[in-house]
């Protein structure tokens, strides 16, 4: 049976809400356990090292395969020490966790021949098969993680959005949060599914201003939801994810020789436009958006920015 | 390996020997399978880790037999192979039945046996099911009881995916077709969950009869022990069922009375047998629907 990061439980969509309650009884196992370790200064400088390389290892790959390396990562530094001062070993673990998720993921292609091949370093495969089966035996053989995409399906429901265009919009930019969340070493003391939680009120905050209260009260109210929880990772999730966009606006800037990225910027939604139509180029402008929101961030400091930015953040309300 | 201190080999599944062994540190009784999922050039064969996970996330269930670990070890060539450990039963249906079929008492199963029994099987099944796996394989034999407790689980369970389900294992034991479905002796490629709810039916029957209820032993003769019980199949009985790959003119039998196969079944069993043994897959009930039915009504389900 094929293994869907976002579906993980069953093969058969029928069956998904099913398998629910089962969702939430077994994440524990596929938790974490980095920020109550007591190797946690070593756990996160091997973490840190670790997660460039996988996605630079992995460009262009099927992002949920990175994604999943990660979680393997993860979990396998948390349960089990690694040998001190050996810097290829955390090399050895980023090519096997690379390619037990995809295998998981049956990817054709296979990435760990292309990285070996690409960064002249050669491990044999007797290495890599150790390397595997030392972090399937740390992981229990519990490989179709439970992640927060395996959520969001569930919180989706809880919106009752009609319009499928509209829950689309809503489900790629929460996914989109998820990935760019990933490395923050401070959400991995959260379930899984509050993190899917967190991503999804933060994309309805984003996307669907007017909405938003609404969502929130529908996704914080339901029973499997800790609010206290909720609340303390939607902060932390807010702050990484604003921390990326500055990073992407630097560069932007950076890239920009006349300084005047404003007209990257433009947002214009026709008041005529039907909701759908606008949630569809918000999902597909969400770049353009994660900019104008740092726009907003900056704009006190920034006047120069100011007049055309206020007006393009009232359309983005409005829809 | 180490841990483990082997007791005896219990079986031959269809995959390889099985063995009873003992942790010798804890004492816990564990039932080893060697996988024959020897590694190769990729490492870890991909088949291997996707059937093992799925087998680590099934047994989350009581209904299904535990997989308390994997274990590897290095075969003579120095090459790493793989041993599932699961939890131990001390019996299966098969010999839990013939107890009551032999033996210096020969007496019926008990009504409230079978019914706890199905109760349980249907609630592994449909835990299956709604995870989206098919057993493929459903036999007493496959079946795992605690005779003390009066527990059954599902065991045999995910490797079935990998590979198809063979026509002889691999010490030419002939698997046995008594329990396989119409549409799949009949070639049909589509199958679904129907095929395990044929199954459930048939080992249904066989805890009341005390013996199989289709004891065919070839594919044709399979298909005619059903034919002659539940009447050839028509198409507006079963509509697609002459254009299967494998359907010929058969005789025409027309239907029995299946209460009269199981004499001691009461009649609400009986209709939950007939909704079992539906020929078209689609009419056949569901692993979920069958827990729903009357016959299970008089069942304490609190101590499930």
């Amino acid at each position: 049976m094929e293994y869907e990061l976002e579906n993980p439980l069953t093969g058969f969509e029928e069956h998904q809400s099913d398998t629910i309650p089962s969702l939430f009884s077994s994440e524990s196992d596929h938790m974490t356990y980095i920020s109550t370790s007591k190797n946690r200064d070593l756990d996160v400088s091997v973490r840190r090292q670790a997660i460039p390389m996988i996605f630079q290892f992995s460009c262009n790959s099927d992002p949920f395969i990175p994604y999943l390396a990660v979680n393997y990562l993860d979990r396998f530094i948390s349960r089990q020490e690694l040998p001190h001062g050996k810097p290829w070993m955390i090399k050895l673990l980023c090519i096997s966790c690379l390619s037990l998720a995809e295998k998981m993921k049956q990817n054709d292609f296979s990435l760990t021949d292309d990285i070996q091949r690409k960064e002249g370093f050669i491990f044999d495969t007797e290495t890599i098969q150790r390397m595997e089966l030392l972090i399937l035996g740390a992981l229990k053989w519990r490989m179709r993680s439970i992640t927060p995409f395996s959520f969001i399906y569930f919180f989706l429901s809880l919106l009752k959005l009609k319009d499928p265009s509209l829950r689309q919009a809503l489900k790629n930019r929460a996914t989109q949060i998820i990935f760019t969340s990933q490395h923050e070493i401070k959400l991995l003391e959260f379930k899984h599914s509050i993190i899917a939680a967190s991503a999804l009120i933060s994309a309805s905050h984003e996307l669907f201003p007017l909405q938003f209260p609404s969502f929130r009260t529908a996704i914080s109210s339901c029973i499997y939801i800790n609010k206290e929880k909720l609340l303390d990772c939607w902060n932390v999730m807010n702050s990484t994810v604003m921390n990326s966009y500055e990073s992407v606006f630097d560069m932007i800037i950076s890239l920009s020789t006349n300084n005047t990225p404003v007209n990257v910027l433009d947002l214009h939604f026709s008041t005529t436009t039907s909701q759908s139509e606008k949630a569809a180029a918000a999902a597909a402008t969400v770049m353009k958006t994660e900019r104008d929101i740092k726009r907003r961030k900056i704009s006190g400091d920034d006047l120069r920015y100011c007049n055309e930015k206020a007006f393009q953040v009232t359309q983005i309300q409005q829809c | 390996m180490e841990k483990y201190e082997k007791l005896e080999k219990v079986g031959e599944g269809t995959y390889g020997k099985v063995y009873k062994a003992k942790d010798k540190v804890t004492g816990q009784l564990v039932a080893l399978k060697k996988t024959r999922l020897e590694m190769d050039e990729e490492g870890v064969p991909p088949t291997a880790l996707r059937e093992v996970s799925l087998l680590q996330m099934l047994s989350q269930t009581i209904y299904i037999v535990r997989l308390l670990c994997v274990e590897h070890v290095d075969n003579k060539n120095g090459k790493p192979l793989l041993y599932l450990v699961f939890e131990y039963l001390d019996t299966d249906l098969k010999k839990f039945v013939d107890t009551y079929r032999r033996g210096p008492n020969p007496r019926p199963v008990p009504s409230s046996v079978i019914q706890s029994f199905m109760f349980q099987l249907c609630k592994g099944v449909a835990h299956c099911h709604s995870h989206g796996v098919l057993h493929r394989d459903l036999k007493p034999q496959n079946l795992l009881v605690d005779k003390e407790k009066g527990i059954l689980k599902i065991a045999d369970l995910g490797l079935g995916r990998a590979f198809t389900v063979p026509l002889k294992s691999y010490t030419h034991e002939i698997v046995t077709l008594w329990y396989r479905a119409p549409e799949v002796l009949l070639g049909s490629t589509h199958y679904s969950t129907g095929v395990d709810m044929w199954s459930v039916g048939c080992i249904f029957a066989e805890m009341a009869r005390r013996q199989a209820l289709f004891p065919g032993d070839s594919e044709l003769q399979q298909l005619l022990h059903i034919f002659r019980l539940l009447g050839t199949p028509s198409e507006e009985q079963w509509p697609g069922v002459s254009a299967l790959r494998d359907w010929h003119e058969y005789p025409q039998w027309k239907p029995q009375n299946l209460a009269r196969a199981v004499p001691s079944l009461e009649a609400d069993g009986v209709d939950l047998l007939t909704k079992m043994l539906q020929y078209d897959p689609a009419n056949r009930i569901s692993a979920k629907e069958a827990l729903e039915h009357p016959y299970f009504d008089s069942l304490d389900k609190s101590q499930f």
